[in-house]
Formats: C-alpha cells, sequence, structure tokens
C-alpha cells in the first residue's frame, strides 16, 4: 500500500475542512467512531485551534459494539464534543443493504432535517471503494438525498466551493486521498485514540467497523498500531472485505451511494 | 514516497482508463479482489477481461464502454507514487475531464494506432486544454500496436502527425513517443519484444524521468491567498495558502487594498511556527480585525497586479459573445462580471485564430473581463494559483480562463 506525504495530506485535509466551515451556514459531520471520522475529528481541531467546531452524528441502530459506545462516551467528554445521537431503527430483516444502508439512512435524513444542516463532513476515502473514487470532495445530495452522479459539477484545483446547486445539502469529502496505510501512520504520529476492536484479540481484529451485524473481523495477529502498519504493507485484500454488504449484489455500493448512503 | 499526478487524455475510446488498468496490475498496485470483481463483470457482459473495468465503476460506465467521470488511481514504480488520473474522452463530458486533468503536472496523451481512430478532435483539444493549464510534459502514447501487427510504419506516421500538431500550436514543452499496447501491457513496464526498432523506454521508464522535474513558481516572493476568517466572530484569526515565498511575523500588505497589519502569530497544522512557505496554510492572528477576508492576498515586498479588468485566454464549453453574462471563480471568489469582450477566436482542435466574434462551445478565445472591482492577481505565467479561473453561465460551468 502506498504510503503518502502526511503534511501534505494533512494541510490539503484542513484547508477544506475550513474551506466548508466559511462556505456553509450549518455544517455537521458523521462520526462512526471508527479510525477514518476519528482522525477527521482530530484534522479538525487542528484546523479550528483546538476545538470542533461543529456536530458530530452518530448514527446509532443499538447494535454496535459495546467498546464502541464507550469510546464514544470518553472521546466526546475528552475533545468536548457535541454529539448528537441519532437512534436508527431495527427491522427484523436486518441484513446489508438494509442493515447498514437504508435504515441508516432514513435516520440521517430525519436528524438533517431536524436541525438544517446543509452540509454533512464524511470521511470516506478513494482507495476504499472504486465508487468512493469517484466521488468530488465537495459533492450535492438532492432534497432526497440523491447522488446524480452521472451529472457531477466541475470540481477543478482547489475550487471546491465552485457552484453547486442543490435544494438538498452538500456532502463534504476532507479525507478523499488518504489511504488506509496513511490514516495509521498519522493515529500513530499524532497519538489520535482508536476504537480497541482494531486490535487483534484471540487471531482476529475488525479492519473497518460498522454495526455487529453486518461487520466481521479478519484474520490478523496485529495488535499495536505498528503492527497493523506492517501488515497493510504487505496485504492484498481489500479494506471492506468484511463488509457484507459490498458484495451482496451487482453495483450495490453505486446504489447505497445513489440513495444517500455515506 | 514522492507523489505526481498525471492524467490521461485522448479522445474516447482510445485506451485511457485501460491502460491505467494495465499499469495497476503490472505494479501490483491494485487487490486481486478489484481484479477478479472487474473479470466477473467482463465476462457477464460477454466480453473479454477489460482492465478498463478497475476503474470504470459505475453500472452506465460498464455498459456503455465509457468512463462518465474522473477517477484516480495509485501506481507505485520505483520509489515514485503515481496519482494516475482517469477522465472521460467523450466530448460531451470534457468538464470531467477537465475537473481530473486540473490536478496534473503530467500527462499521458493516448493516440490509437487503429486504422479508423487515429488522431481525432479530443487527442487535439484534449492537448490544447492541458497546455492551458500549464502540463509541460506529455508523453504521446501510441496504443491498440497490436491491432496493427506492432508495425513501426503506423507508428512512424502518427509520430509525425502529431510532431507537425505539436508545432502548430507552439507547444514548447517536452513531448516523448511510446508505442504500446495498453491491452496487452506491452512496452508499459518492460522493454516489448515485439517491437525491437523502437529504441526508447518503456512508458514507465520515461514517467520517472519526467517524475524528477517540477515547476518552481516564477515569483519568489511572498502571495498568499486568504481562505476566510476562522472563527466568525473573531475577525483577526484568518486563513490563509501560501502559493510561493513565505510569511513571517511582522508587517503585511493585503491587498487589492493594500491595508497594513502586523501578523502576531503564524499556525501552520495545529503548530505554532516562525514562518509559513509555499503550500502550506496558515492560521495567522492579526493585530487587528479585518472587515472582510476571502480572496484577499497577502504579500511582503512586491506587489502583485491590482486591477479590475483582466486579459485571459479561455476554453469555452458554452457559446461566449460580447454580450453572455457570465461570473467568474477566482481566488475562491465570485465576480459577476461587468463586460465581457472578445478580442480573438480559437480552433482548439487545431490551436489556429479564427475568424468571428463569439467562441463556440469547446473552442477558445483571448477575451478582456471587466470584474466590476479590484483584485490581486498575477499572470498565470508567472503563479498558476493566482492566475487562473473558471466561468459559469448561471449555474452552467462555462470553462476555464487562464490570465495573461
Ligand atoms: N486491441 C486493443 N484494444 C485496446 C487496447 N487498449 C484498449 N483497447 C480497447 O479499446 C476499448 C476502449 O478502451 P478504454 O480504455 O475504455 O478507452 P478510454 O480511452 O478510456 O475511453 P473513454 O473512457 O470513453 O474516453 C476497450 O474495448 C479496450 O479493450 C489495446 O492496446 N489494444
Ligand atoms: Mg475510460
Amino acid at each position: 500500500m502506498i504510503e503518502q506525504n502526511l503534511k501534505e495530506l494533512e494541510e490539503r485535509s484542513i484547508f477544506i475542512l475550513r474551506e466548508a466551515k466559511s462556505k456553509f451556514k450549518n455544517v455537521a459531520a458523521l462520526w462512526s467512531m471508527g479510525k477514518d471520522s476519528t482522525t477527521m475529528l482530530a484534522l479538525a481541531r487542528k484546523a479550528f485551534l483546538g476545538k470542533v467546531p461543529f456536530p458530530v452524528i452518530h448514527i446509532d441502530n443499538g447494535i454496535d459494539f459495546p467498546e464502541t459506545y464507550k469510546f464514544r462516551d470518553d472521546l466526546t467528554k475528552k475533545w468536548n464534543l457535541d454529539l448528537i445521537v441519532a437512534k436508527s431503527e431495527i427491522k427484523p430483516e436486518i441484513s446489508g443493504f438494509s442493515c447498514c444502508g437504508s435504515n441508516k439512512t432514513e435516520a440521517l435524513k430525519k436528524i438533517m432535517k431536524e436541525y438544517k444542516f446543509d452540509a454533512l463532513i464524511v470521511s470516506i476515502r478513494r482507495d476504499e471503494h472504486g465508487i468512493r473514487a469517484k466521488e468530488r470532495v465537495f459533492s450535492a445530495r438532492d432534497k432526497n438525498f440523491r447522488w446524480n452522479y452521472k451529472n457531477q459539477a466541475a470540481e477543478l484545483w482547489d475550487d471546491y466551493s465552485s457552484k453547486i446547486d442543490t435544494a438538498g445539502h452538500v456532502r463534504v469529502h476532507p479525507l478523499l486521498d488518504w489511504n488506509e496505510i496513511d490514516i495509521w501512520r498519522y493515529i500513530k504520529k499524532e497519538r489520535i485514540p482508536v476504537n480497541p476492536l482494531y486490535f487483534s484479540r484471540n487471531g482476529f481484529r475488525y479492519r473497518s467497523l460498522g454495526c455487529t451485524h453486518c461487520t466481521v473481523p479478519v484474520k490478523s495477529n496485529a495488535k499495536t498500531i505498528d503492527d497493523i502498519i506492517k501488515e497493510l504493507k504487505n496485504t492484498d485484500t481489500e479494506e471492506r472485505a468484511g463488509r457484507e454488504q459490498d458484495k451482496e449484489k451487482e453495483y450495490v455500493m453505486q446504489k447505497l451511494r445513489a440513495f444517500g448512503y455515506m | 514516497m514522492l507523489v505526481r499526478n498525471v492524467t490521461m487524455q485522448g479522445h474516447k475510446d482510445h485506451g485511457k482508463s485501460t491502460l491505467i488498468g494495465s499499469i495497476l496490475m503490472l505494479t501490483n498496485s491494485v487487490s486481486q479482489a478489484r481484479i477478479e470483481e472487474a473479470k466477473k463483470y467482463s465476462q457477464k457482459l460477454g466480453k473479454p477481461f477489460e482492465p478498463a473495468f478497475i476503474l470504470d465503476s459505475f453500472e452506465e460506465e460498464r455498459e456503455g464502454g465509457l468512463t462518465i467521470d474522473t477517477t484516480r488511481a495509485e501506481a507505485s514504480y520505483k520509489g515514485v507514487a503515481f496519482e494516475l488520473i482517469d477522465v472521460p474522452g467523450h466530448e460531451e463530458l470534457i468538464k470531467n475531464m477537465m475537473s481530473g486533468a486540473s490536478f496534473a503536472d503530467i500527462a499521458i496523451l493516448l493516440v490509437s494506432a487503429k486504422p479508423d481512430e487515429g488522431i481525432r478532435d479530443q487527442t487535439k483539444r484534449h492537448v490544447f486544454v492541458a497546455r492551458m493549464l500549464g502540463i509541460n510534459s506529455i508523453i504521446v502514447a501510441i496504443n491498440k500496436m497490436d491491432s496493427v501487427e506492432y508495425k513501426k510504419e503506423v507508428y512512424d506516421k502518427l509520430v509525425n502527425e502529431i510532431n507537425s500538431f505539436f508545432k502548430n500550436i507552439n507547444f514548447s514543452g517536452s513531448v516523448r513517443f511510446v508505442p504500446i499496447s495498453a491491452y496487452n501491457g506491452e512496452n508499459i513496464k518492460e522493454k516489448s519484444e515485439k517491437m525491437g526498432w523502437y529504441k526508447g523506454k518503456p512508458l514507465l521508464e520515461e514517467l520517472f524521468f519526467l517524475s524528477k522535474k517540477k515547476d518552481k513558481p516564477k515569483i519568489k516572493d511572498l502571495r498568499a491567498v486568504v481562505q476566510g476568517f476562522i472563527e466568525e466572530e473573531n475577525k483577526k484569526l484568518i486563513s490563509a495558502r501560501v502559493l510561493s515565498g513565505c510569511l513571517r511575523k511582522g508587517t503585511i500588505s493585503v491587498y487589492p487594498n493594500g491595508i497594513k497589519r502586523k501578523a502576531l502569530n503564524l499556525i501552520v497544522n495545529g503548530k505554532k511556527v516562525a514562518k509559513a512557505c509555499e503550500n502550506d496554510t496558515v492560521a495567522i492572528e492579526l493585530d487587528a480585525p479585518l472587515n472582510e477576508a476571502r480572496g484577499l492576498v497577502i504579500s511582503s515586498s512586491s506587489k502583485p497586479i491590482i486591477t479590475k479588468k483582466i486579459n485571459a485566454l479561455v476554453f469555452s464549453t458554452i457559446k461566449l459573445g460580447n454580450n453572455s453574462k457570465i461570473s467568474i471563480r477566482l481566488l475562491g471568489k465570485e465576480f459577476a462580471a461587468k463586460k465581457l469582450s472578445i478580442n480573438e477566436v480559437i480552433d482548439a482542435s487545431n490551436g489556429l485564430h479564427k475568424k468571428g466574434n463569439f467562441i463556440k462551445p469547446l473552442d477558445a478565445g483571448r477575451v478582456a473581463i471587466d470584474l466590476g472591482d479590484y483584485v490581486a492577481v498575477e499572470k498565470y505565467s508567472e503563479l498558476k494559483g493566482m492566475g487562473r479561473f473558471t466561468f459559469y453561465s448561471g449555474s452552467k460551468f462555462g470553462g476555464v480562463g487562464i490570465i495573461e
């Protein structure tokens, strides 16, 4: 896996976060307590001189891991976060698409409407998936959260806030350029707190975190951040290999995203 | 790792996505799962394996056999990370092409050697736009050599034609030619045995060679563009990106008005620093507040160009006449143009002067724009970040321009 220059990545993300804050009136961020969105919060603390100046949303379906809830509450206190918990419903037939997809999206829609957020910071990366690699840094969603991927706005140079025509909201992607290994290198360098589920227990660890129902751990003996970095240098499997929804059906990621999934 | 941004260029179907797919596989820069997935879908569509599907991920792209939107993937070769930017070749998707190509400093121009393909309109238009955007290094990959039995004559003929095109448009950058088969991976990482007559280096070697050069801005003095206030209530704290030179604590001038301020503290990436240099985004604590911030320019010794009117070369995706109402996005700010005058019309497919007083969609021209307000700018050739803009007609993207 390719390691990029952390200082450059950091600078670009800070620029994007400030761009979002100055362009939009009412910004919020999604926080899954995973490594990417937690790294994004650490970057926001740098961009805004020590504090995260926007609310963070946890879409909670009640079946996240106990470690995840504890991690959330500890860091919320430590970093003085303005946490919004969006309760998402669980339907009995939960699996992939409906679990991580529609249920969570419905909950998010409700919160976005209630608080009238016009921008949502989402910590996706281009190297996660071919569909995510097609995203812009600033990307419009319509009223119904739909992504018009067949006609995305022009985005040249660092002019992220080009004209975006939307009656809905804009997704902001400050980590698009980062690779998985860069996230871990940065976590190490900046000593960013991480969810303990990423480290190996009994020969398994989580490489990507969803809820208990749609994430499975991967075989790994990585017990420290250094172990994880070493493991990633040599890995050939996809990060999201443990996510059920990605493999379920053809173009399922495209459909999830088109419907407003994160 | 050194990262270099490389954009593909070229007409639809000449093999841009296929080439990136091939490079990713040859350099082991893509997971087996992603390759398998692309194979599976090629099969499903009843096609032989399409390496382009590693990039083309939308259903519509695969079914339609074309790239709709730009994407990127990284390949590492000899310790350099090449960020390979795929772009659509279809003329209606040129705004997506520009979105991708705007990040690049090197271009690979694909020209298919197939008898019915060759040099086409988008081949030339892409070169025109690439040159405008300041790309000085182009590798011309003559692709699909397998379909002409790897014949030297076909290659030589195309090289001649392209060379005379480059001459017509006065291209002064560096141009290299490589015959390849993107599909079969010939002459990409290793020298192809099928083209023993070719004496040059394989494609990745050419790329590696170019990666060592990096353009530096001509302006050496400090220029920093202000992004905005960091906190809306506190107008003493601003964010700026340094484009050239270094910003130090002490007296600074803020243009276009030339207001003087003192920079009391500088913070880069969360740390207090004594100076902020090229490519740093810096938080500046000022001694006194500013009324407005976005789009202002900070300098310390020499003065930027202060003007209401800019002269520019534009590439337009809309019809542009003397009465067109457009807005300009420059330095992160938007200006409703007061007056637009078309001074010259240029055919972007050959770079030649054209008669007429309006610019057709997908053509270029020289224009004078009255912005109605003073701005601090530089010529694009002196400092890219202060000399480029996009323009819109209402909310419709209209094209790009560079200040001359
Ligand atoms: N014979 C042969 N066919 C090739 C070669 N490279 C690409 N092709 C084929 O040409 C077709 C178009 O290739 P793409 O890579 O999709 O072309 P593109 O330039 O990305 O096209 P757009 O995205 O529409 O601009 C595909 O069917 C490829 O398999 C080659 O080296 N030889
Ligand atoms: Mg393509």
